[in-house]
């Protein structure tokens, strides 16, 4: 496999429970090396999209490959000993405790990972003696995330992976995310945890009721997205630009705030400053990406409608 | 814990032991009734009944002897409805409970294919049967040397084991197999209960009333006739019967269950 193949393919998929339509003709691809975010909104269907790609369920219609392989609920398994799983909402055997569970992984994997499994017990430090159904849903967390990661997969599929854990962890996760990239290894991750998915990932796939509406890189996003701007005004009648429809406006002690996303070219921006009377002060950032998300979402909510 | 079947053994190993420890207890019980029912005259009195009210004790001659007073007392009716209340109890707990709790797709999130997953499962309800169905073996013989004239022979009991391992089976298969090829709890309680009360009415009531006796082969029990099964041994074409329907049941959930949705 050279460096472009893709690991994973999804090719026009379409799922429908009934009379749901969960996915909607959906296509993307992940090559090897990749970082991929999986964004959308509670419903948007990223979870079903991840049960087709582990074959947990069957398509409605399309083809979802992984690893150059068509996936198919029957023979899916021969794929997972090259990837590694963990949802946020993950169930592990409760009468098992944390170390059985693991030895339990590792007897179903090829291979040595004894030594792997020291260095993520070491990170993560997990309550391996105790029952998994005893243990706190951020300890439960850690058990999964270590089975994941356990026998160095060339793939990880990650489904709201720090859900439960706390701060600390959060960085332990992401630090071995960064880790597994370096190796050339794929990750492909949901989360509802935006900043998580800036900080680590090269491409955000932005779903919402069942279709993709963006697959860009992290960075193509934020441009896309627009700069915040925040500009303070003695001048109460202000006009924000033409161009700008969503503006929150405040005032106190005679000054007016006006706050709004600008997409628009610099140029404009600066011309528009410049016309403002009475301007006290002027702030423009880039645009987090929770908020162009948000901007994303809305945006496309605006065209189907 | 190097497999499913392993990891199910374990998961139920108190549901095990609970479950040997009480069929130990009620087979050395009904061992322990035999001197009292032996002697009560009740088989005179039946005699004298309506057929209808025959059919609901059973034929109370066979208490003379032991052997055929364990068959009709413990394992003609007693232990085919709790055995089988448990396998099917089993049945279920082996196959949906885990789909519902969400723990299914974690463990098909490893290299295990469902074909192999649900076999295996299989292996470890058929082991637990196998173990607590020798709890009736065990409870039987730890009170024999106490009781005078409690006499039967290794292969009378053996047969009688064996079969009541089958009826069970069958009975825990079923719910099984619906549970893995439909994934509804629902379906595969409402079947499992329909043939454990359907099997009882039609087997106790089907030699009192008319209309019913034709459909008495339908129930699972028929397959089962322990008092039969001591005097004469065991019949090719009952376990053929259930052997069979756990077979047909059992490959009717691999077809299924591999290709549908995992919940």
């Amino acid at each position: 496999m050279n460096n472009t193949a893709s690991v994973i393919k999804v090719r026009k998929v379409s799922k429908e429970f009934g009379a749901t339509v969960a996915l909607n003709k959906i296509s993307f691809n992940v090559t090897k090396g990749e970082i991929v975010g999986f964004v959308g909104a509670n419903g948007a269907g990223k979870t079903t999209t991840i049960s087709t790609i582990l074959g947990f369920i069957g398509v409605t219609s399309g083809v979802v490959e992984l690893f150059g392989s068509k996936v198919l609920p029957p023979t899916a398994h021969k794929l997972h000993d090259r990837l590694g799983y963990a949802a946020g909402d993950m169930e592990l055997p409760p009468k098992l405790t944390g170390y059985q569970y693991l030895s339990f992984v590792l007897h179903q994997s090829d291979g040595d990972h004894e030594e792997r499994y020291a260095d993520l017990c070491r990170r993560f430090k997990p309550q391996l003696e105790k029952k998994i159904g005893d243990l706190s849903r951020g300890n439960k967390q850690k058990i999964a995330l270590i089975a994941a990661f356990v026998t160095d997969p060339e793939l990880l599929i990650l489904d709201e992976p720090t859900s439960g854990l706390d701060p600390v962890m959060q960085d332990v996760f992401l630090d071995l995310v960064r880790e597994t990239q370096t190796e050339g290894k794929t990750v492909f991750m949901s989360s509802h945890y935006l900043n998580e998915v800036a900080d680590v990932c090269s491409r955000v796939i932005l779903m919402r009721d069942g279709v993709i509406i963006e697959d860009v890189s992290a960075k193509e996003l934020l441009e896309k997205s627009g700069k915040f701007v925040r500009v303070e005004t003695g001048y109460k009648a202000t006009r924000p630009p033409k161009e700008v429809t969503d503006v929150k406006t405040e005032e106190a002690n005679g000054i007016t705030t006006l706050s709004f996303v600008f997409k628009g070219e610099a140029a404009e921006i600066q011309r528009w400053i410049a016309s403002v009377k009475q301007l006290q002060d002027v702030e423009i950032s880039e645009y987090n990406l929770e908020g162009a998300f948000k901007s994303m979402y809305k945006s496309d909510e605006e065209k189907t409608s | 814990m190097r497999s499913v079947y392993l990891k199910t053994l374990y998961d139920k190993r108190f549901f095990v032991l609970g479950w040997t420890i009480g069929f130990i207890a009620l087979a050395a019980l009904m061992t322990s009734f035999f001197p009292a029912m032996k002697t009560t005259g009740l088989d005179e009195l039946v005699k004298n009944m309506p057929p209808a009210f025959k059919g609901l004790v059973g034929d109370l001659t066979l208490l003379q002897h032991f052997d055929t007073y364990l068959a009709s007392q413990l394992f003609d009716i007693r232990v085919p409805l709790i055995a089988g209340i448990m396998a099917i109890m089993l049945g279920l707990g082996l196959s949906i409970s885990e789909e519902e709790n969400g723990v299914l797709r974690t463990i098909t999130a490893l290299r295990i294919g469902r074909i192999s997953l649900l076999v295996q499962k299989w292996l470890a309800m058929v082991t637990i049967i196998i173990v607590s169905a020798l709890g009736f073996l065990v409870g039987t013989y730890a009170v024999i040397p106490f009781i005078s004239d409690a006499t039967i022979g290794n292969d009378e009991l053996s047969r009688l084991i064996m079969m009541t391992i089958l009826i069970m089976t069958a009975y825990g298969t079923i719910p099984f197999a619906v549970a893995f090829a439909s994934g509804r709890r629902s379906a595969a309680t409402f079947v499992a209960i329909f043939v454990i009360i359907g099997g009882f009415i039609l087997s106790t009531f089907g030699q009192a009333v008319d209309w019913l006796q034709d459909y008495e082969k339908l129930s699972l029990l028929h397959y089962f006739p322990a008092a039969d099964i001591v005097t004469d041994g065991i019949k090719i074409g009952d376990v053929a019967v259930l052997g069979g329907l756990t077979f047909v049941l059992l490959v009717l959930a691999i077809v299924l269950f591999r290709r549908r949705d995992i919940a």
